[in-house]
């Protein structure tokens, strides 16, 4: 599924995004990157439906997401998002079941079926024998994951990730991000992404983004749009690209 | 669920039915087990009623209502509890807290004094019910401190209706007083069949609605960001649940009075025995609050055979020390 922006705007207090035209394709990884405040992660909660946009401004395959009801979208849409807090410790079972609630009716319970769903979105971010800990218990990492099974639970077409890696050491957020590609080329999603580390989203993304002040400054694949001046009007400081061993590095 | 986990609900589940047939039998008159059961048995079989003459009066018309209330009651203040907990994501909220039992206290006290005895007391509480858990949520919400802020508003609210509640005493006759008095300190003992009539189904309604919602607790148990994503309309799912348990808590006000802390103390057990997931803590604090209430009911009435302590003081002395074991504990637990 596509995701398409047009002259799409979302003003908060003496904050204002505009984004004129944007596309996101199927089996894509996609990252947003920016200073903070650029307004990276209002546009992903835009996108997401957390905050609602105006008529005619979002579409899904061509279909207007305004006015779309939150079950009919949590179908299409999933989110994860940054911060989390949980008031009760949950078995990582049940945690991952609620991504199936926009499936199941209001007085209803999960099916077998839908368990089975939940244990396969766990078995594949690799969390499967921690079905029955307590939430509490996981790693921050590991809870990251957990999040994002609950994501792949809802079945949906085009996956959100508000900063997925941050806090994460080198080791995870690489594990992450490599689940993240394999979300968009095995199972076709569509991902979109926040991201901070330049180096690691100009090295798993297919389209990067660049943000600033609540619009887009530039879009394209990494390769081709990633210049060093574009980095400097981006963030304001002086960045260096280094190539080495047919890799990239980006230093300040 | 542990082969454990299952033989204690299984106890949870026998202990309201024992503790009715156990609660049948003791009081002022003690009549043994199988008299109960004659007498319950005979508006079926007539032929039983022979010999029964003194204890079916005292079984049917004094001891089964009670009771029966005792175990709504008990099954709807829990459920409420635990859904209202859920749906505020803080564990430690209860229908005192949120202000449904004083709303619904000021509005039961407001109807039988002005309206009187015979205009039915449920629809003016669950209306101030309402309107204080309303209230609560609105001035408690966008708060950096969601917990503390909540408790707060919960006070605030609460002793405001309790000042409404003081005026409308204030124009009560002395003798309406009297029974208002009473009956605000939590008590099982008024009711008749006539307003167990109106009570009962509302208990019901709400209780059933709010169990058949229980998986959907967990999910209205996340963050209301998180829930959106998920595909709730949070707006009128929070609504039903409120509805759902001010009409259920509101039924056991107005007949009832102010029982506290059982919603409280209830879902706790349930969760220290099975656990957070609701699909299991609902309904089983259902089981379990139908009993605890009756026990303590058992005890209000049994303790002195010449007078009645009302009942609501007894569960809020159990259920105090409990709630503040529980703040103390809780950051440990729960953040």
């Amino acid at each position: 599924m596509n995701v398409r922006i047009k002259d799409l705007r979302y003003d908060y207090r003496n904050f204002s995004l505009h984004v004129q035209n944007l596309r996101f394709e199927s089996a894509q990884v996609t990252s947003i990157v920016g200073p903070n405040g650029a307004g990276k992660t209002t546009l992903l909660k835009c996108v997401g439906a957390i905050l609602s946009v105006a008529e005619g401004s979002l579409f899904i395959d061509g279909r207007d997401m305004a006015g779309l009801p939150p079950v009919e979208r949590a179908k299409l849409i999933a989110y994860v998002p940054q911060e989390h807090s949980l008031a009760f410790n949950y078995a990582v079972q049940d945690f991952v079941l609620m991504g199936r609630a926009a499936y199941i009716p209001i007085f209803s319970t999960p099916s077998d079926a839908d368990i089975r769903i939940a244990l396969e979105a766990l078995e594949y971010v690799g969390l499967r024998r921690y079905a029955s800990r307590p939430y509490f218990e996981l790693s921050s990492g590991e809870r990251r994951l957990v999040l994002i099974a609950r994501a792949l639970a809802q079945k949906s077409d085009i996956l959100i990730l508000d900063e997925p890696t941050s806090f994460l050491d080198p080791k995870h957020e690489t594990e992450l991000l490599n689940l993240v590609k394999r979300l968009a080329a095995e199972k076709k999603k569509t991902v979109l992404v926040t991201l901070h580390d330049l180096d690691m989203a100009a090295e798993y993304s297919d389209v990067m983004i660049f943000m600033k002040k609540g619009g887009i400054v530039a879009c394209g694949r990494p390769d081709d749009i990633l210049t060093e001046s574009l980095l400097e009007t981006v963030y304001e400081i002086k960045m260096n690209i280094i190539r080495h061993d047919g890799r990239r590095f980006i230093v300040k | 669920m542990s082969r454990k986990q299952r033989a204690l609900s299984l106890a949870v589940w026998l202990f309201p039915l024992i503790a009715f047939i156990l609660s049948l039998s003791i009081g002022v008159v003690h009549i043994p087990p199988s008299a109960v059961f004659r007498s319950l048995l005979s508006p079926i079989i007539p032929s039983l009623k022979k010999g029964l003459e003194d204890f079916l009066p005292i079984v049917l018309a004094i001891r089964l209502p009670r009771l029966l209330l005792a175990l709504m009651a008990g099954a709807s203040l829990s459920v409420s509890g635990a859904s209202l907990q859920a749906l505020s994501k803080n564990p430690l909220v209860n229908e005192y807290i949120l202000g449904i039992s004083s709303g619904a206290a000021f509005g039961a006290s407001l109807s039988i004094v002005f309206l009187g005895r015979s205009f039915p007391p449920q629809i003016s509480a669950f209306l101030f019910a309402v309107i204080a858990v309303l209230l609560v949520l609105f001035f408690s919400r966008n708060s950096n401190s969601p917990i503390v802020s909540l408790l707060l508003t919960g006070i605030i609210v609460s002793a405001f209706f309790s000042a409404l509640l003081s005026l409308v005493e204030f124009f009560a006759s002395p003798y309406t007083l009297q029974g208002l008095f009473y009956w605000l300190m939590g008590n099982l003992g008024w009711p008749g069949w006539k307003d167990l009539s109106v009570s009962l189904p509302l208990m019901a309604v709400g209780t059933a609605g709010l169990i058949l919602m229980r998986w959907r607790m967990n999910v209205l148990s996340m963050s209301e960001e998180e829930a959106k994503s998920l595909g709730v309309n949070i707006g009128a799912e929070k609504l039903l649940v409120i509805f759902l348990a001010t009409l259920a808590t509101s039924a056991v006000t107005s007949v009832a009075g102010i029982v506290g802390w059982v919603g409280l103390i209830v879902p706790h057990l349930v969760r220290m025995m099975f656990g957070v997931d609701n699909r299991r803590v609902i309904p089983l604090s259902a089981a379990l609050g139908a009993g605890y209430l009756l026990l303590a009911d058992d005890l209000a009435r049994g303790l002195a055979s010449s007078f009645e302590i009302p009942v609501g003081i007894f569960t809020s002395l159990i259920g105090i020390p409990f709630f503040i074991i529980l703040l103390k504990k809780s950051r440990k637990i729960w953040l």
